[in-house]
């Protein structure tokens, strides 16, 4: 579709359960929507809070963190860690008007390739109705018409 | 005494906003600051004296230094010349600050571009103090409520009529249509708050270096840079390479400068983690010294103007005046003694 | 000089004499009449030391250049220190995050009627219900009791600012983060900010970059915020001393709503009980 707003939207996903989940959506040929960034972290536990903050900051519309079902994950407790630390940046972000549906946080089993690909389609098209984060927007500097000068 | 009233300022700075840059000060709040505006109805004029200084016009908070394309031999620099701005609402010790400025930045080599091209674009308009305000004491460095150095154009209230003094070219170029009259008035004197200290000259400052009075002092020190950050004449900056990560499909690294203290933990910090001034007392004791003896020894005028922001904004209460009065004591009980 | 000025004074005067600690860190007035923090080293000094509403540094931060042996072979220092309540949870803090030891510190604990910020009352010291220190070596009375307010929403205004639309809330933020200076002295003046080296001036790895612009300074202050969940004692020396009187302390209040609303913590409880953000409870299902 022309002119359609196309968010960006950086993922987490976690190197036992949900990166497997996504590699078996694409084993299986289920498509699902261009727009998601691909970062491969051991576990949903290693995703710092720094990390979503700094997606938002440098551009990106929806931050999507997908790890274990709570029980399963590969390192025992990572993914309850995740849970208490994203309950609270949830709630903080959607404090400071960065509305918390731009982050998901979901856990994916690695043989949930089906339910992958329905969870970006349904997240992208959440993101892409929320429309373009504005933060950017407030940036002042620029460097337009800085002058070319051959080194 | 050529004079104009409150209605010919108006109309005389909606002119210049259709062709210039207006920066003045505006109340945000409860603090005044100032900004850029696009009507004369922004400016806050009952301000005694503004929280930030505005040397954000000739020293921006952030500055893009230059631009390098990865894997290109293109320096982007050279960035395009400010507009004319007319800066509005200055006081006299601002004005001042201004000088201070220039002193490191265009008088001495290696002239700073970035600093000399915004400083030759801007006009500065005073506005003079009728009294010294709580915690000024621009009289103890050189300065006074109503001096003119530094300014191209200085507006002064007497009754229902501005007082208008012009000392540059531009100055009165730009004060053509401004006049209203040529009347007899005469400027009331500001007043004075009496009883400051005397301000020693570096020599003695030097003297003192390692007496223990830094060190008690710097114990409430927080290192939180509020000082330098509102002081007109503080202009230590930090320099980064930094990746332009928000311009999409070109990898490019932009040198920023920004804002820094000298009273910050990591300011002098360098490779390897060597910190010559890894206490609180020697960076506090530096930020005076700096002011008072090692500036005027460089570079000739003051690092200080004695506007007094500094001390309205340390969180801790260290007092600048009081450490001029402590040093001015201290020298002359040396004196006496020795 | 009030009553509970000559409580505090003789305190500070019998821990030096009796050589107890080597340094009292209280409050003493300024040439202006602001309240601004002491130290007082020799017993006869401890005439300087005053209490009124203008005490609103938290003196806790300062314990932190107190808290290692000055050189080798040499003892960790012996401070007392002026506390209201909110302050002294900040020790306790520090206690459980193996900073300052119990027995290095004597707490002279104010019973607080409330400090103020820009002349005025703090909200949190309108609703606080807390008037007496948890821990104490000596508690300062004063003659009349302190009157408890009667039970309000502490978090009204959190409350409010919740009730508005999103783009309200970021218009809101953007506003008061255009003002910010990023001059540091909120993490400067906090008790439970002690990183050698902020995420927000690391260069390796890169978080933000130094400019002055929103984006960068509302990473800055979010991720401040964060870091002190579960952490916040809620004392307000950000908001005293930030130049540009922004108000901060919302944030962290609305995270220390949420963490009493979802795990029942509050920060410097002298208990078992772990900061919640450090673990967690394998039934729970949170909505994120």
């Amino acid at each position: 579709m022309p002119n359609q707003f196309e968010p960006k939207i950086v993922s987490f996903l976690c190197n036992w359960c949900s990166y497997a989940g996504a590699d078996l959506a694409g084993t299986s040929r289920i498509s699902y929507p261009q727009n998601i960034r691909i970062i491969r972290v051991p576990c949903s536990g290693r995703v710092d809070p720094l990390f979503v903050v700094k997606a938002f900051l440098d551009g990106a519309d929806g931050v999507m963190v997908l790890g274990c079902h709570p029980g399963d994950c590969h390192y025992q407790q990572g993914n309850y860690i995740a849970q208490r630390r994203y309950s609270i940046m949830h709630r903080l972000l959607e404090f400071t008007g960065i509305e918390s549906e731009r982050l998901f946080v979901d856990w994916v089993s690695a043989s949930e390739g089906k339910r992958f690909a329905e969870v970006v389609t349904a997240f992208t098209e959440r993101v892409r109705n929320l429309g373009p984060l504005p933060l950017i927007g407030t940036k002042k500097l620029s460097k337009e018409k800085f002058q070319e000068v051959a080194s | 005494m050529k004079v104009t009233t409150q209605n010919k300022i108006n109309e005389w700075l909606a002119g210049f906003l259709q062709k210039s840059v207006v920066i003045a000060p505006v109340e945000t709040e409860g603090k005044f600051v100032y900004r850029q505006i696009e009507e004369y109805s922004q400016i806050a004029w009952d301000f005694e004296r503004t929280d930030m200084p505005p040397k954000t016009a000739v020293f921006p908070m952030t500055e893009p230094i230059l631009y390098i394309e990865q894997g290109s031999k293109t320096i982007l620099k050279n960035p395009p010349l400010p507009k004319n701005k007319i800066v509005f609402g200055v006081r006299p010790c601002d004005a001042r600050s201004m000088l201070a400025l220039d002193a490191l930045f265009i008088n001495k080599e290696p002239i700073d571009p970035q600093y000399a091209h915004h400083r030759e674009s801007v006009t500065l308009i005073g506005l003079s103090c009728p009294q010294m305000w709580d915690s000024c004491f621009c009289t103890v460095v050189g300065g006074a409520p109503n001096s003119t150095d530094g300014l191209d154009i200085l507006i002064t209230k007497v009754g229902d009529h501005y007082a208008v003094q012009t000392f540059t070219e531009k100055g009165t170029e730009l004060t053509d249509k401004l006049i209203s009259e040529e009347k007899d008035l005469a400027i009331p004197k500001p007043v004075l708050t009496e009883n400051l200290p005397t301000l020693q000259k570096s020599g003695e400052w030097m003297e003192l270096f390692n007496n223990i009075f830094w060190e008690e002092l710097s114990q409430s020190c927080i290192s939180c840079r509020a000082c330098s950050f509102v002081c007109p004449t503080c202009r230590c900056f930090d320099v980064r390479d930094e990746l332009t990560a928000f311009r999409p499909g070109v990898k490019e690294f932009e040198r920023l400068r920004a804002w820094d203290s000298c009273t910050a933990a990591g300011y002098r910090r360098i490779a390897g983690g060597h910190n010559p001034r890894d206490t609180q007392n020697k960076r506090l004791r530096n930020r005076f010294y700096c002011k008072f003896a090692y500036y005027p020894d460089d570079f000739g005028p003051l690092g200080c103007v004695g506007c007094g922001r500094c001390i309205d904004a340390c969180p801790a209460g260290i007092n600048i005046l009081e450490v001029i009065t402590r040093v001015e004591q201290m020298t002359e009980r040396e004196k006496v003694n020795g | 000089m009030t009553s509970l000025e000559n409580q505090i004074r003789n305190s500070a005067r019998k821990f030096l004499e009796d050589g107890q600690v080597s340094c009292v860190i209280g409050y003493e007035r300024d040439a202006r009449g602001r309240a601004r923090p002491a130290f007082i080293v020799k017993a006869d000094d401890t005439e300087r030391l005053i209490w009124d509403s203008d005490c609103s540094l938290n003196l806790v931060n300062y314990l932190h250049s107190r808290k290692s042996p000055p050189g080798k072979d040499q003892p960790i220092p012996k401070t007392a220190v002026v506390v209201r309540p909110c302050d002294v949870r900040a020790i306790q803090l520090l206690i459980n995050e193996q900073q300052l030891k119990r027995e290095n510190i004597k707490i002279i604990g104010i019973t607080c009627a409330g400090t103020d910020i820009n002349h005025q009352l703090r909200t949190e010291c309108e609703f606080c219900q807390e008037r007496i220190p948890l821990i104490y070596d000596v508690l300062v009375e004063p003659e009349k009791p302190v009157e408890l307010p009667a039970s309000q929403d502490a978090y009204a205004d959190i409350e409010e600012m919740e009730s508005w639309s999103s783009e309200e809330r970021f218009d809101f933020w953007t506003k008061e983060f255009d003002r910010c200076i990023r001059c540091y002295a909120c993490r400067q003046a906090c008790p439970g900010c002690y990183c050698f080296e902020c995420v927000a001036e690391q260069v390796d790895p890169h978080w933000t970059s130094i400019a002055l612009e929103v984006p960068e300074k509302m990473f800055f202050h979010v991720m401040r915020a964060f870091h002190l969940a579960g952490r916040c004692v809620g004392c307000g020396a950000c908001e005293a001393a930030c130049p540009m009187n922004i108000p901060l302390g919302k944030l962290n209040r609305k995270i220390a709503k949420e963490i009493l609303e979802l795990f029942g913590y509050h920060t410097g409880d002298n208990s078992e009980n772990l900061p919640p953000l450090v673990c967690f409870n394998p039934d729970e299902r949170l909505k994120i």
